[in-house]
């Protein structure tokens, strides 16, 4: 064998070697694209690495930062009673709250699960949603929804979950249907926890929150996409309060075209 | 104008009460059984005029074998109830007057229809059987699977509710 055959089979092995090697990582990267295109699997196989490290960072908190906290506290309290009382005053009244808020939070959890056994009502909203603007469900699921927006605001008759008025943005699906579906979950979960004097306060479903308000005669759901917290919920209360007695719906209840353009005037823009 | 009612359909499990509301409202009819849970709402809007329309809003909910087991808090605010039995099950029809007259004690006002389904799977002989029974008590004997007197049902309703 001469160098150049010698070289030419080396050649040949190396490159050989190098196609497959090739084939093998593209194969791996088309793989690995797949698993990115699709998301849920993704998130499927991320999620659980997240959340335990997540997990893990929660257990090290005593072991890293506790005793340096008890340390700390140890002397202050030594060093100034009276300051830590006062301190401590608003933490143990937040604790409280926050107590209370779990607990609130647990109930409504229970409720929630509860409510989701007995109805078929998932999904009615993202369908309608996906259907109007064309875009696949799971990609809305994915979407970052990051301004909350009033999709719909209905006025329910309490009951007979008859509509009073409705304003609605983008929203397709069929008032009446979601009227009568929020009217017999409300009134299953306040019967089904009537000792806990429980007034259902909102249903998430899917992308929406449902933000319910009681007036005597009739409630109001209204529609929300995007973040809903407790801040949110709470501007909305005043907002919805403001309207209903600003514009006097209860005299006005029977008079569906006249509340309609009410509705529209005061929630068409988001602020709240 | 569209007036929207509130209608409730009650009766034992299996009766027919499903199958009433998709014939009324899809015009189909299936022979599955699937049961319900909790309350199921569908809509239909019978043109009952040019300028006069009504929307039920049809409460499906789940069956139970004595009506005083019904969740009072879906009854609230009713326009009108049917009252569905199986014409080929006594069981359901056993405790008719009873159960009616619960519906007539509390809640007197609201109009009731009293139906027997499934009156395709009887013949006259077996219904003259019952007459006595049923003679004042039940409206009508409709059938969901071949649509018998189901449309006529409901637009008899309608014309009593506006
Ligand atoms: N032959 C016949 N079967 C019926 C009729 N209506 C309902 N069914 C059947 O009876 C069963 C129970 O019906 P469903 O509507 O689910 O009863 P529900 O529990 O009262 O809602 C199903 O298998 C139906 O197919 C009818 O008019 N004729
Ligand atoms: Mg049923």
């Amino acid at each position: 064998m001469n160098q150049d055959e010698k070289l030419s089979i080396i050649k040949d092995i190396l490159l050989t070697d190098e196609r497959e090697f090739t084939s093998s990582i593209e194969k791996k990267i088309k793989s690995l694209e797949k698993t990115i295109n699709e998301k849920e699997k993704l998130s499927g196989k991320v999620d659980p690495i997240i959340d335990d490290k997540l997990n893990n960072f929660i257990k090290e908190i005593p072991k890293t930062l506790g005793p340096t906290i008890t340390k700390t506290l140890k002397e202050e309290i030594k060093n100034s009673q009276d300051a830590v009382v006062e301190a401590l005053f608003p933490i143990i009244g937040k604790m409280i709250k926050r107590y209370i808020q779990h607990e609130m939070k647990l109930l409504s959890d229970k409720i929630n699960t509860q409510v989701n056994n007995t109805f078929s009502f998932k999904g009615i909203f993202r369908k309608a949603k996906s259907k109007a603007s064309g875009v696949n469900e799971s990609d809305l699921i994915l979407q970052e929804l990051s301004n909350t927006k009033i999709e719909q605001v209905i006025i329910i008759e309490k009951g007979s979950g008859i509509v009073l008025a409705e304003f609605s943005k983008n929203i397709t699906t069929d008032e009446d249907m979601v009227a009568g579906m929020l009217t017999a979950i409300k009134s299953f979960v306040e019967d089904a926890f009537k000792k806990e004097s429980q007034n259902l306060q909102h249903i998430d479903y899917d992308l929406y929150h449902i933000h319910l308000q009681n007036f005597s005669s009739f409630y109001i759901a209204v529609v929300i996409s995007g973040a809903y917290n407790i801040i949110y919920q709470d501007k909305l209360e005043d907002k919805i309060l403001d309207f209903t007695s600003k514009q006097k719906v209860s005299d006005i209840l029977n008079n569906k075209t006249l509340i309609n353009q009410k509705l529209e005037d005061f929630f068409n823009d988001d602020s709240i | 104008m569209i007036a929207s009612k509130k209608i409730v359909l009650i009766g034992h499990f299996g009766v027919g009460k499903t199958s009433l509301i998709r014939r009324f409202v899809e015009n189909t009819f299936s022979e599955d059984y699937k049961v319900t849970i909790g309350v199921h709402i569908s809509k239909k809007t019978l043109e009952l005029s040019e300028d006069q329309s009504v929307s039920f809003i049809i409460w499906d909910l789940e069956g139970q074998d004595d009506i005083k087991k019904t969740r009072v808090s879906y009854l609230l605010g009713t326009h009108a109830f049917i009252y569905v039995f199986d014409l080929s099950r006594p069981s359901t029809f056993e405790n008719l007057k009873s159960e009616i007259n619960y519906l007539h004690e509390n809640y007197s006002k609201i109009p009731l229809k009293v139906v027997g389904n499934k009156v395709d799977l009887v013949n006259k002989e077996y219904l003259t059987q019952y007459n006595d029974e049923f003679d004042d008590l039940v409206d009508l004997f409709v059938s969901a699977k071949n649509g018998s007197r189901v449309e006529s049902l409901f637009s008899k309703l309608a014309k009593e509710l506006i």
